[in-house]
């Protein structure tokens, strides 16, 4: 077993693990309350997403033969356990309701079941936004192959028109992430950093007394930026997973390659930058030569 | 500059780049340190700090109802969903009127509100502090709705069957009854030092409201708000082997023949 199936699987446990204990104990003693009990790992899991990034070991992008390393694992891990984090934490609290959205459970037991669901949902969801944070906060170019250009929206009506059979259009030779990708990209940034500021005081409530006058705005703020990233999810999801045209590059969010063939053809621009420059290991940090040319291709673009 | 002279200086400059902390043992630092301080705290709050018990001081007022006298009309249902929310949505109210159509008088019919409970199990339970007592309102038991997490222990706590903090299915939070204290839609002053809508409303009055803590018997307070014109129809005005205490004037004069002329 590769180490990275290993990583995937015990994080997978882990997950399956804390779903079915969060329903178990709302069932079997129904006064436990994970956001109660176990408050404190909502504010200790950022720590520790922050930790692990400290000792991750990054590997850039890279031109292998006929194949191109678009995700290491750590933006694998990053990747899916903020995406099932989120998915997880979407359901939960739909189920629960909020705002239009009508609450679907009632009873004593499903409700609680949810909340715990939702708490080992934000478990894993905070750890994988403040690993990701930390890891960009490390490399930051991996942060600026992520921001749109100048040009995005047009690209991304393009982009997501082309995809639809309902434009055609010659995009322009796309980097690392599509345009559109960029746009969507931001919508989660924004709705995920107002659910974590908004979710963190919300579970702060159960330690101490925060004003009615704080949590009516955070309770609020927090629905609010749950149907952004409910509709930033839901496009997410069929244009990079559902849509046939997103299976060739969807499968490197498993096993970090993609054919360099697909590079070149959707992908030209980030297809010549890789080439153009060192294609060595590096440790991420932004002093490495490749950091540095990426870094300076993306501004000049 | 000596050779040996330069070579130190480097050896200083190398030390001070040396001590420079990078970016990656910057997060390394507030990943450890906010982890250890932050489990520490934790050692220190659960195994060191003693348990704080706080003390709930009673209402200043209890609702009272005569279920024998109630006939029903959910009048203060309605009333109550009105003053509160704006609209009269009978699963809006605070205070329930049910019904048993397979039982016999008295049983056939229920009064469900809130009794301010001495000791309230929905306060205790909170998670949030939402549900708690106001002490600026003559400590009456209610709920904050904008701290209200959704999780309905409150619902599942009391200790009464069907429960007196109920939730609300429109706007998602717990509420109760509040002695109508938050009655942003009556121009009265509500709370224990006003007036309450279902008490003001009931054309039974069937409802009242005292400020002394009432007995608990099994169905709810004691109270017998039957009065002499419940006798004059044949209706039993005792209870639990005590007379009604309303005191109203003795049964009046048949009118006279010429009264019913005029």
């Amino acid at each position: 077993m590769t180490r990275r199936a290993l990583i995937g699987v015990v994080t997978m446990l882990v997950f399956v693990m804390g779903i079915a204990y969060a329903v178990r104990i709302a069932a079997v003693d129904g006064s436990r309350l994970l956001f109660d009990s176990a408050w404190w790992m909502v504010f200790a899991t950022p720590f520790v997403g922050m930790l692990a990034a400290a000792f991750t070991k990054r590997r850039d992008p890279r031109v292998e033969g006929s194949r191109v390393l678009r995700h290491d694992d750590a933006a694998i891990v990053e990747h899916w356990t903020h995406g099932v984090g989120t998915a997880v934490l979407l359901g939960s609290g739909i189920a629960l309701g909020f705002l239009f959205v009508p609450r679907l459970i009632s009873e004593q037991a499903p409700v609680w079941g949810a909340m715990n669901i939702h708490f080992v949902a934000a478990i894993i969801f905070l750890f994988g936004t403040f690993y990701y944070a930390a890891n960009t906060l490390l490399a930051q170019h991996r942060f600026a192959e992520h921001l749109p250009t100048k040009n995005a929206f047009t690209f991304t009506v393009q982009h997501y028109g082309h995809l639809l059979g309902v434009k055609t259009c010659h995009m322009p030779p796309e980097d690392k992430y599509f345009e559109s990708e960029k746009m969507a990209y931001i919508m989660a940034l924004v709705g995920s950093v107002l659910i974590i500021i908004t979710g963190l005081l919300k579970a702060l409530a159960h330690v101490v007394d925060v004003p009615g006058a704080v949590m009516g705005p955070a309770n609020l703020v927090h629905d609010l930026a749950s149907i952004v990233m409910l509709a930033f999810f839901l496009a997410h999801v069929f244009f990079a997973a559902i849509l046939p045209a997103s299976w060739p590059v969807l499968g490197s969010m498993f096993t970090g390659y993609v054919s360099a063939e697909q590079v070149k053809k959707e992908h030209a621009g980030w297809y010549r930058r890789l080439t153009a420059t060192s294609t060595r290991d590096c440790d991420g940090d932004d002093s490495s030569e490749a950091a540095k040319v990426h870094v300076t291709q993306l501004r000049n673009s | 500059m000596s050779e040996s002279e330069d070579r130190r200086l480097t050896a200083v400059e190398g030390g001070a780049a040396d001590k420079t902390m990078s970016r990656r043992g910057f997060i390394a630092s507030v990943g450890g340190l906010g982890l250890g301080a932050f489990l520490g705290g934790l050692a220190v709050k659960g195994f060191i700090l003693p348990d704080t018990v706080i003390a709930v001081p009673a209402s200043k007022g209890y609702l009272l109802v005569d279920t024998k006298k109630c006939g029903g009309c959910e009048t203060c249902m309605l009333v109550c969903s009105l003053a509160h929310h704006g609209k009269s949505n009978p699963t809006l109210s605070r205070i329930q009127i049910t019904r048993n159509p397979f039982g016999k008088f008295p049983d056939d019919l229920e009064q469900i509100q809130c009794r301010q409970c001495p000791s309230p199990a929905c306060v205790d339970v909170c998670p949030t502090g939402a549900m708690h007592v106001d002490s600026a309102n003559g400590n009456v038991r209610t709920v904050d709705e904008r701290k209200c997490i959704g999780c309905e222990k409150c619902v599942y706590a009391c200790p009464f069957t069907p429960s007196r903090a109920l939730w609300n299915h429109e706007d998602k939070h717990a509420q109760k009854c509040d002695l109508c204290v938050d009655t942003p839609h009556w121009n009265e002053d509500g709370g224990p030092d006003g007036k309450q809508a279902c008490v003001e409303s009931c054309p039974l009055r069937a409802i009242t409201f005292t400020t002394q803590t009432p007995i608990q018997q099994e169905k709810g307070y004691m109270v017998n708000l039957r009065n002499n014109h419940w006798n004059w129809l044949s209706f039993d005005t005792t209870d639990l082997g005590r007379e009604a205490e309303f005191k109203l004037p003795a049964r009046p004069a048949a009118p006279s023949a010429e009264a019913s002329k005029e």
